[in-house]
């Protein structure tokens, strides 16, 4: 069997005195949606930093694909095929929903700034716009494509973020409660969606989540973790029988 | 002055801007050849040309970028000296460093090939202040900057560097804006173009800083300054992109510091005080954090406040035998910085807010076509 797609080993990241991610060791198989679930201040989206690079784990490793990846910088890692949507959605406010994902085409750019500036870049811009297009009408968010990114509704900004982190054509794709916020409709289309590009555009997920139904409904695995230490594995069901897990979210001294 | 696109067929509001443009080189040109050179206007034009340059430079970086830099004057400086240490005529060198026996540069440059070299030298100061600088965040880089550009100031004015730079005394007797008046064998006027020059010199760059703020790379600015966690995650690449922005800003900050000291005709490292960041600063803000056309705009309106149309506050006037109170020397500063307090009060967007020359002529003012439109 081939590399895994993403495999944490005993990553630990410290903040002075303070374990956010204790000893968690972890892997993603090509094609799988994995949660990692937790309460508040478990530490899953400092674990989710420490993959994209927005911080350098204290100790542990990162492997994409076979391939090291541990303390590259953020944009080093996006090239490298992670992206990544936010837990505060982080849009380009000043752009349109086309400009948004235009920019994300970016890391395939051959041209520097003098080509760009004197535009003899002009026939691999287009091809990034044809490009951009092409996603939107793909991902039927074409007739937005000149409303300002910000001024979406909130589930759209949501869809946007996913979006854009698509245009980089990731092999693994990390959401950050990607349905926070969210009526039960959108969220029941939001689970639909990411099952579709996982399928579409030959995904392999990694997606934190509080909303349980959309967690046990799409998820192939779950990884819980507590205090930054993981106190459970397996699948949806497994996960909601684990008594370790109950303990956790609904509290219990009986451990 | 956004006159180019993306693709290749223009929009007729493109076009139209264009044709404003140029009606006003034209139309300057007319007036230098018709009213004495002498009249303020030419004044106004030339170190309103001047400025604009410097404003859309720092607007490169505030509003476009997102880093937020006080270095300019220190910038401007160095643009300033290098141009004159590059450009006094050989037989002049001796008067001008006659405390430094003629200094020790003894080759002098075209003033175009000059003015470049002024930019490459600005933008390779800017690189190594950029290296460590450019780290800090918002109001630390904004110190850090200026300290900087004191800094520079201080050392230019060093006697031991004094055969270079000549120490605290003036350069002076370099090309100036003068020079670039066609004038027949005797020597008298025949075709002026004293104003025109710089202007066009101001333009060209001012153009170029569009193509590239419209470009591709200028796009991963825009995402930088909006979100610089996202852009990182989108795959660019903070510290290159955040460098090359400051180096080129400070090229043309640079360039803009020589056209100051052919406008002066004179330069001296003492005039290049924080008051005159603090200038520029306010031509952006009351143009628009984010606006070329506004950043143009304001330079003009603000040279020409401050240099002709509020000098009667600076004198006595009587009406019969009434003196007009208040009217006396410095009254100007003071009316003048009331009108900033207005400007930065009520028109907080500045005069363009973030739109340009070309958006101005679109049907709808909310259509934002290049995405830069108004903040609701």
């Amino acid at each position: 069997m081939s590399d895994p797609v993403l495999k944490i080993n005993h990553l630990t990241m410290q903040f002075g005195g303070v374990v956010a991610v204790d000893n968690f060791s972890m892997h993603i198989n090509s094609g799988e949606i994995v949660a990692l679930i937790g309460p508040n201040g478990a530490g899953k989206t400092t674990a989710f930093n420490a993959v994209t690079g927005v911080y350098t784990p204290t100790s542990g490793t990162i492997n994409l694909l076979g391939q090291n990846i541990t303390g590259n910088r953020p944009d080093q890692i996006t090239k490298l095929g992670i992206a990544r949507t936010f837990q505060n959605i982080r849009l380009f406010s000043s752009m349109t929903v086309f400009e948004n994902v235009l920019t994300a085409h970016h890391l395939r750019k051959t041209s520097n700034i003098f080509t760009a500036t004197l535009r003899l870049n002009a026939s691999e811009e287009r091809k990034m716009r044809e490009d951009t297009d092409a996603l939107l009408r793909k991902v039927d968010l074409y007739d937005l494509r000149d409303e300002i990114a910000t001024s979406l509704p909130y589930g759209k900004q949501r869809l946007l973020e996913i979006v854009r982190a698509l245009a980089t054509r990731p092999k693994l794709l990390l959401l950050d409660e990607p349905a926070a916020g969210m009526n039960p409709q959108e969220t029941d289309e939001l689970g639909a969606f990411i099952r579709r590009i996982r399928d579409e555009f030959d995904l392999t997920i990694f997606i934190i989540e509080h909303h349980m139904n959309l967690v046990m409904e799409i998820s192939d695995r779950i990884y819980v973790i507590e205090f930054g230490k993981q106190i459970a594995e397996g699948t949806p069901s497994e996960i909601q029988n684990n008594e370790a897990v109950i303990a956790a979210y609904l509290g219990g001294d009986d451990l | 002055m956004s006159n180019t696109t993306q693709k290749k067929t223009l929009s007729k509001e493109q076009i139209l801007s264009a044709v404003i443009v140029l009606v006003f080189y034209v139309a300057v040109f007319i007036a230098e050849q018709t009213i004495p050179s002498t009249s303020m206007l030419f004044t106004v034009l030339k170190k309103g040309a001047t400025y604009a340059l410097v404003a859309v430079s720092m607007n490169l970086l505030n509003g476009f970028t997102g880093i937020f830099s006080l270095g300019q004057a220190g910038f401007m400086l160095i643009g300033a000296y290098v141009y004159a240490i590059f450009t006094i005529p050989l037989a002049q060198r001796a008067s001008v460093y006659q405390y430094y026996n003629g200094g020790i540069v003894q080759t002098t440059l075209p003033v175009f090939i000059a003015m470049i070299l002024a930019g490459l030298v600005a933008a390779f100061f800017a690189f190594l202040i950029g290296l460590p600088v450019l780290r800090l965040k918002s109001d630390y880089l904004a110190v850090a900057t200026l300290g900087f550009a004191e800094i520079i100031r201080a050392v230019f004015q060093w006697d031991k560097i004094g055969p270079l730079t000549n120490g605290s005394n003036m350069l002076r007797l370099f090309p100036t804006f003068n020079d670039f008046n066609i004038r027949n064998a005797s020597g008298e006027v025949t075709i002026y173009l004293s104003t025109l020059v710089p202007l066009l010199i101001s333009g060209v760059c001012i153009a170029l800083i569009v193509l590239l703020i419209n470009s591709t790379f200028g796009r991963a600015l825009r995402a930088i300054k909006d979100d610089e966690i996202a852009a990182e995650a989108m795959g660019i690449r903070l510290s290159s992109h955040k460098q090359l922005a400051f180096c080129i800003s400070s090229f043309f900050t640079g360039v803009g510091g020589a056209m100051l000291a052919m406008y002066q005709t004179t330069v001296q490292a003492k005039s290049f005080t924080t008051a005159m960041t603090y200038e520029i600063l306010l031509i952006v803000v009351i143009g628009g954090i984010g606006s070329v056309t506004g950043s143009c705009i304001s330079s003009f309106l603000f040279v020409a406040c401050s240099e002709w149309w509020l000098r009667f506050l600076d004198q006595k006037h009587m009406i019969g035998n009434f003196e007009v109170p208040l009217l006396r020397n410095g009254f100007r500063l003071v009316v003048f910085s009331v009108i900033i307090m207005i400007v930065v009060l009520f028109f907080r967007q500045g005069i363009m807010g973030t739109r340009e020359l070309p958006d101005l002529f679109r049907k709808r003012p909310t259509d934002r076509k290049k995405g830069r439109g108004i903040k609701a």
